[in-house]
């Protein structure tokens, strides 16, 4: 606090950004904020590259959302393009699991998702910020509809294994009863002087009325059961109509519980700028863009090929690659130029001639563990009993998230939630069971939330992504250090080979970083192209 | 040495009791080193050192020639290698992504894969001489 200017509106600024971090620790900021920096997407608009040499051809390795935008850029420039990509399938990462899908595994252990018709899960990503402008862009010049991903939903739950007896709390409840000790107790230092030094008189007016107002507070600047305080946390029994009308107000938790149970640590998740409203998911889930990217650029992507070398000389690029199911003989492709969206955990174990600098870079960056299950029930029990429309549940339990449907509220029949949603130590385990075995465990945990589990689970799927054989991890993780020493090499045009992709930005963890360094880097490569001419 | 490699066993025998496939973040420590392969390495390893290829490859342990060498295995644990996470980060707070063994079961680690799976390698190595090899800095996660 304090910068040396002293004026007494900075220290109630600083003041109020004491409250600010109180309700959100900064702490819990990058614990949970998952995925990705709060960083905000260069997108530059849509792209024009205008001048391509005749003839000019590049390829592309990696049809994943970084290769199609690349592709899709480049063709409309007037190159030849073509994609060798390692699935069957277009999209990458950008990917979901539907009924009648099958999934192999690295090990070769497979699953047959029997999930029913029109229902998924989005093993990988499945939420896109509004300001992700190159996904928003992509997805409407696609034509995937999109609708509404609920982040922060105040009647989904926050739950300790280690607190209130294990009995999960409403988000909405936590949230208010929070807001409101901690305003009863700042107004109780700002009547007693407490702050007089570094708020004035007025302003100690001003936040005291602000806090009544933020906290729900009453006349005596105290928080306790109220009709006011019911109108954040909820009723015991809710107003209604006619005879049976009158509202039983609820009462609040006590300060020391609510600190003691850590569900705080969740309260600021939706605060963080990648996570604030408005979030979308496209209709039928996240794949729809990749299929739809694929469909668009249908002939140009070579599927179930393999990349094995890729190799460089003055006047192009060759690239060396198998069928991905049979390993047959192999074939190479030859282009001017060559860009790489491989992953870095496959990339580093593929020959390529490129300097040391860059060879170091790509070896620099272990990708996470995550691990996403999709489980589904015989009915909508969250939505029916518990009126949980979309949004997460938080938890301590390995499971760490449970997410429901964001789409067919109140419909008949099945319905499909992520299970589980996890990260580092507790993904790493999970990732070394069977599928089988993360399913059943899943679903023991989450009935520790959802006492329905067992009675209504039908079946479910069970993603690990350092299993994936695509990917053979989540995400590319930096530190401030690996990204000092490595990543402006990383993204550097070696010769006529340029990398793009998720790893190759500054927001990792997120589909909108592997579209803006596409973009990026095709818009350097494309300056090199047009002053080298066709040669 | 010894001593501390008894506890950690009789630790993870009530760990063990607990839940047989998985292990809380806090309980982590006390894991051996098969329950170590078991709980971690073999996500990717696979059950039995058998490795796996998809797009890049998972090397097999089993058999394994270059497993002679207990200072290359101590320090590719320890320091990772491409899409092989680096196990001796420092430890984090408790919701961290990060990964982190201490060194005597690292140590136990390596004997175990230097000893299972069709290896033989007779050296053991012990905590303090894995403590002796760099490990990663909280910034320093790739490797060397
Ligand atoms: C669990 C999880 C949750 C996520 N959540 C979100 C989210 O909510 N929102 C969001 O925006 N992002 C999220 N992300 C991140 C997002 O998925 C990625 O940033 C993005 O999809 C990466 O795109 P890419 O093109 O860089 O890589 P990829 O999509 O991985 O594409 C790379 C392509 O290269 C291919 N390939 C690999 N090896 C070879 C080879 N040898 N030869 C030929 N082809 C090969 C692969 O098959 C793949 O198609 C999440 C990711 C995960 C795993
Ligand atoms: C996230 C996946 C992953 C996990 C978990 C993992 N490894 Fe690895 N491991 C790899 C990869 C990938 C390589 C190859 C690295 C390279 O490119 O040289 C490797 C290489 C090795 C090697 C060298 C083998 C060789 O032939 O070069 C040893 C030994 C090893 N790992 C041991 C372990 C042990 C012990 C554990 C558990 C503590 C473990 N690994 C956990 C992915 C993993």
């Amino acid at each position: 606090m304090g910068n040396g200017e002293g004026s007494g509106s900075l220290s109630r600024r600083a003041l109020l950004q004491m409250i600010g971090s109180t309700a959100g620790s900064a702490a819990m900021y990058q614990a949970m904020s998952s995925l990705g920096f709060a960083a905000e997407s260069t997108y530059p608009g849509p792209t024009e590259l205008p001048g391509a040499p005749k003839g000019a051809s590049i390829l592309i390795l990696g049809a994943g959302m970084a290769g199609m935008t690349a592709a899709f850029e480049l063709r409309k420039a007037g190159y030849k393009v073509q994609v060798l990509e390692y699935n069957a399938r277009a999209g990458g990462r950008n990917w979901s699991l539907r009924g009648g899908d099958s999934y192999t595994e690295m090990g070769g252990l497979t699953q047959q998702c029997q999930f029913d018709k029109d229902l998924y899960i989005n093993p990988g990503p499945w939420r896109i910020p509004y300001h992700h402008r190159g996904m928003m862009h992509y997805a409407k010049l696609l034509g995937v509809p999109l609708e509404p991903f609920l982040q922060v939903n105040y009647n989904a739950y926050l739950h300790s294994s280690h607190a209130f007896g294990g009995e999960p709390q409403r988000f909405r409840e936590v949230k208010a009863d929070y807001h409101g000790h901690v305003a009863e107790l700042l107004a109780k230092a700002t009547r007693q002087n407490a702050l007089d030094a570094s708020v004035t008189k007025e302003d100690q007016e001003m936040l005291l009325e602000s806090l009544r107002q933020w906290g729900a507070l009453d006349g005596n600047y105290t928080y306790v059961a109220s009709d006011a305080v019911s109108e954040r946390r909820g009723y015991t029994k809710n107003p209604g109509g006619g005879l049976s009308a009158r509202p039983v107000p609820s009462k609040p938790v006590a300060l020391g519980d609510l600190l003691g149970s850590g569900l705080w640590e969740a309260l600021t998740n939706g605060d963080v700028f990648d996570m604030q409203t408005a979030l979308f998911q496209p209709v039928g889930g996240m794949g729809r863009i990749g299929e739809a990217f694929g469909r668009e650029l249908n002939p140009l992507i070579r599927y179930n090929s393999k990349v094995t070398e890729i190799h460089q000389d003055d006047t192009g690029v060759t690239v060396t690659f198998t069928d991905s199911r049979t390993a047959g003989p192999e074939q190479t492709l030859r282009a001017d130029w060559c860009l790489c969206t491989i992953p870095l955990p496959v990339l580093a174990q593929i020959p390529m001639n490129v300097s040391q600098s860059l060879t170091s870079a790509i070896c620099a960056v272990p990708y996470a563990a995550a691990v996403k299950v999709g489980l589904q029930f015989k009915r909508r029990f969250w939505e029916e009993d518990e009126h949980i429309f979309g949004g997460i549940t938080y938890t301590d339990l390995p499971i760490m998230n449970i997410g429901y449907p964001n789409t067919g509220f109140q419909s008949g029949g099945k319905g499909v939630l992520l299970g589980a949603y996890m990260w580092g130590m507790n993904a790493m385990q999970f990732t070394a069971m069977t599928p089988q075995e993360r399913v059943q465990k899943v679903v023991d945990y989450g009935s520790q939330i959802h006492p329905q589990y067992h009675k209504e689970f039908d079946n479910g799927v069970a993603v690990a992504w350092h299993r994936a054989p695509f990917t053979m991890g989540c995400f590319g993780m930096w530190t401030a250090d690996t990204r000092s020493k490595h990543y402006d090499d990383l993204c550097q045009i070696d010769g006529r080979i340029a990398l793009a992709g998720e790893h190759a930005s500054f927001l990792g963890g997120w589909q909108e970083g592997a579209v803006t360094s596409a973009l990026d880097a095709i818009g350097r490569l494309h300056t090199r192209a047009v002053a080298q001419g066709r040669a | 040495m010894k001593g501390i490699f008894v506890m950690l066993l009789i630790l993870a025998s009530s760990v063990q009791a607990d839940s047989p496939a998985f292990t809380s973040r806090a309980a982590i420590g006390s894991l051996n080193g098969e329950q170590i392969y078991d709980h971690i390495c073999q996500g990717c390893h696979m059950p039995g050192g058998a490795g796996a290829i998809a797009a890049g490859t998972y090397p097999k342990l089993a058999a394994n020639k270059k497993l002679v060498s207990w200072q290359f295995v101590a320090l590719t644990v320890l320091n990772g290698r491409n899409g092989m996470p680096p196990f001796g980060q420092p430890v984090h707070h408790e919701q961290s992504r990060a990964t982190h063994l201490t060194d005597a079961q690292i140590a136990d680690v390596v004997n175990y894969v230097r000893s299972h799976f069709d290896n033989n390698f007779k050296t053991t190595v012990t905590s303090k001489q894995v403590t002796g090899l760099p490990h990663p800095t909280a910034e320093l996660m790739g490797p060397q």
